[in-house]
């Protein structure tokens, strides 16, 4: 049962890092608090519920086409309309965003189809796994699974890769990764154009888990304590924010009363705000 | 002048549409909207930080009116109640971000904002929980506010009480000490002013004002539920100071017009244009949605050029 619970914890809190992953990525190079990665993350959901159920694609094939797509449409977004937030003050990538949120939210609700039933994307296996008495849910496992081979593309797209590294170079210092020959501009697309994809993969992935429906982006708002007690400027702290926040919601569901459970990713938040406003991260730094 | 005229067309085109009684009442929402909204310029235009849980300090003043009223005080001690309890928010919300600088503030204004919301539903024995509240008309020393009109020119008095008392406020020695703060902060501790100590008293005074705006708010609405209060509020605050231009005190009334009267049109349009029968509630967040995107991108300064 234990091992249920913490199971179910992770399988949340990967799902909390890679929101939170896409969140401080845009940050990082952008400098813009993006308010539309849950809008994202239910538009990739929804275009994978698509590609399966109208055109009877693989889910696994409409999975990968679904954050293709959510890439390409979040490149479409910086060139059109993010790239005026440069050099902006924090009011104004955040209204944008907002506003983009809204219209994703609102053309997603427009139609019938998307409101009227219920979705959900099936899962290529369905067998739950049996480790002695204790069973695992193949969905959670999946997302543990896909969360893991991700972490690993992007380490090495960041460390061995000549764009990775142009667009942490430019994150760190635009104006000397200029001076080297990276283009800020194609960098502050990329940034935005990964968040959108990494976002859109974390809906896919939660397709199997919850209901498909517009109003799923709200598991979203967990990737701000995630990213808060990553530090707002780590990836892999974001990562292993997320995962705290899934497994502390987990044992609270399990361990204290009702309700608590819903309150503790944000007072987890304003704690760490208070005792380390550079992530958790400090403790260990600190001696 | 210009802006009287505008002032009274506005008016006269909601009193034309849906009655007198009707626009009216849209003034009284319009007065403390603005009233909220000076509160954020308070934060946003003269500190220069970013709150993102302005709504939740109006719902902490709604939800303690609301309560005080309900235990039988009258409407005036509890709106200085109420405004208190807003201040109580905002120092709250300000003293874990301020460590953290850029976005210590953005962050902890919106953990306290998303508790605040969690915290009405769950207390449900005080607050009524999702069912909502009831919210009985304002009284004032054995006067009822429930017309209309009494409850407009209620709410524009205090909100140009509350204009005036900001403008003295900005010219003051803390209202320049925000302005220095926010314009280059390592000058302004240079000269010795404490910078994070006025903004500290910048959240405690922009969450009074919307701490009294909310407990008037919940006299006009007559019915309080915690969703009311949420982070689509804080926005809609942001985008009114936005509208009329983040540093204009008066501003504050514009954008809160704009705001005000911005779902009705799109409501209204929607009705005129035929077949919008289907997912007309995602059409009007369509709407909303690429007008507020169209404002950034062309008017960043605000509808009005350059305000004061």
């Amino acid at each position: 049962m234990f091992a249920q619970v913490v199971v179910g914890g992770v399988a949340a809190g990967c799902v909390y890092g890679l929101v939170a992953l896409s969140f401080v990525l845009i940050y990082k190079a952008t400098r813009s608090v993006s308010f539309m990665q849950g809008e994202l993350l239910m538009l990739g959901a929804f275009t994978a519920v698509v590609l399966v159920e109208a055109l009877g694609w693989p889910a696994w094939v409409a999975a990968v086409a679904a954050v293709a797509a959510s890439f390409a449409f979040g490149l479409v977004l910086e060139r059109a309309v993010l790239w005026r937030a440069i050099g902006q003050p924090h009011l104004t990538p955040v209204l944008l965003t907002f506003g983009l949120g809204l219209v994703i939210r609102g053309a997603v609700t427009s139609v019938p189809e998307a409101t009227h039933r219920m979705h959900r994307l099936p899962l290529p296996w369905s067998r739950p796994l049996t480790v002695g008495p204790v069973q695992f849910a193949p969905e959670h496992l999946m997302v543990i699974l896909a969360t893991c081979t991700a972490c690993a593309v992007l380490a090495l797209f960041f460390r061995h890769s000549r764009t990775g590294l142009a667009l942490r170079a430019c994150s760190e210092d635009s104006g000397v990764a200029a001076m080297l020959g990276v283009s800020p501009a194609a960098m502050h697309a990329l940034a935005w154009a990964l968040g959108a994809a990494l976002a859109a993969f974390a809906g896919v992935l939660l397709a199997p888990v919850t209901f498909v429906e517009p109003g799923m982006g709200m598991v979203a708002l967990k990737a701000f304590p995630a990213a808060v007690i990553g530090g707002l400027a780590s990836l892999p702290g974001a990562l292993l924010g997320g995962l705290f926040i899934g497994l502390s919601e987990a044992l609270a569901g399990r361990f204290l009363p009702d309700g608590v459970k819903d309150l503790t990713a944000y007072g987890l938040m304003l704690a760490v705000l208070l005792l380390f406003p550079r992530g958790i991260g400090e403790i260990g730094r600190r001696q | 002048m210009i802006q009287y005229v505008a002032l009274a067309a506005a008016f006269a085109l909601s009193a034309l549409v849906g009655g007198v009684d009707n626009a009216f009442a849209q003034a009284a929402f319009v007065g403390t909207l603005a009233l909220a909204g000076l509160g954020l310029v308070l934060i946003v235009g003269l500190s220069g930080q970013l709150s993102l849980g302005h709504g939740a300090m109006m719902g902490l003043g709604a939800y303690a009116q609301a309560g005080l009223v309900g235990m039988g005080i009258d409407g005036l001690p509890a709106l200085a109640a109420a405004a208190t309890v807003g201040a109580l928010g905002g120092l709250v919300a300000s003293i874990p971000g301020r460590r953290l600088g850029d976005l210590g503030f953005a962050m902890s204004t919106l953990a306290l904002a998303l508790v605040v919301e969690e915290g009405l539903l769950r207390l449900a024995p005080l607050t009524g929980g999702a069912a909502g509240l009831v919210v009985p008309p304002l009284t004032v020393a054995g006067w009822r506010l429930a017309s209309p009109v009494a409850q407009a020119v209620a709410s524009l008095t205090l909100l140009g009480a509350a204009l005036w008392l900001v403008g003295r406020l900005r010219n003051s020695r803390l209202g320049r000490a925000w302005r220095a703060g926010r314009d280059d902060e390592v000058a302004a501790a240079a000269v010795g002013i404490d910078v994070r100590h006025a903004r500290l008293l910048a959240f405690v005074c922009g969450g009074a004002l919307a701490g009294l705006a909310g407990g008037l708010h919940a006299h006009w609405l007559g019915f309080l539920s915690p969703e009311q209060f949420g982070l689509p509020l804080s926005f809609e605050l942001l985008v009114l100071v936005f509208v009329g231009g983040v540093r204009s005190l008066s501003g504050a009334l514009w954008g809160s017009i704009v705001i005000v009267s911005l779902p009705q049109a799109i409501a209204m349009l929607r009705q005129a244009l035929p077949g919008f029968e289907l997912g007309a509630a995602g059409l009007e967040l369509v709407a909303f949605g690429l007008i507020v995107v169209a404002l950034v991108i062309w008017r960043p300064g605000g509808l009005r050029p350059e305000g004061r």
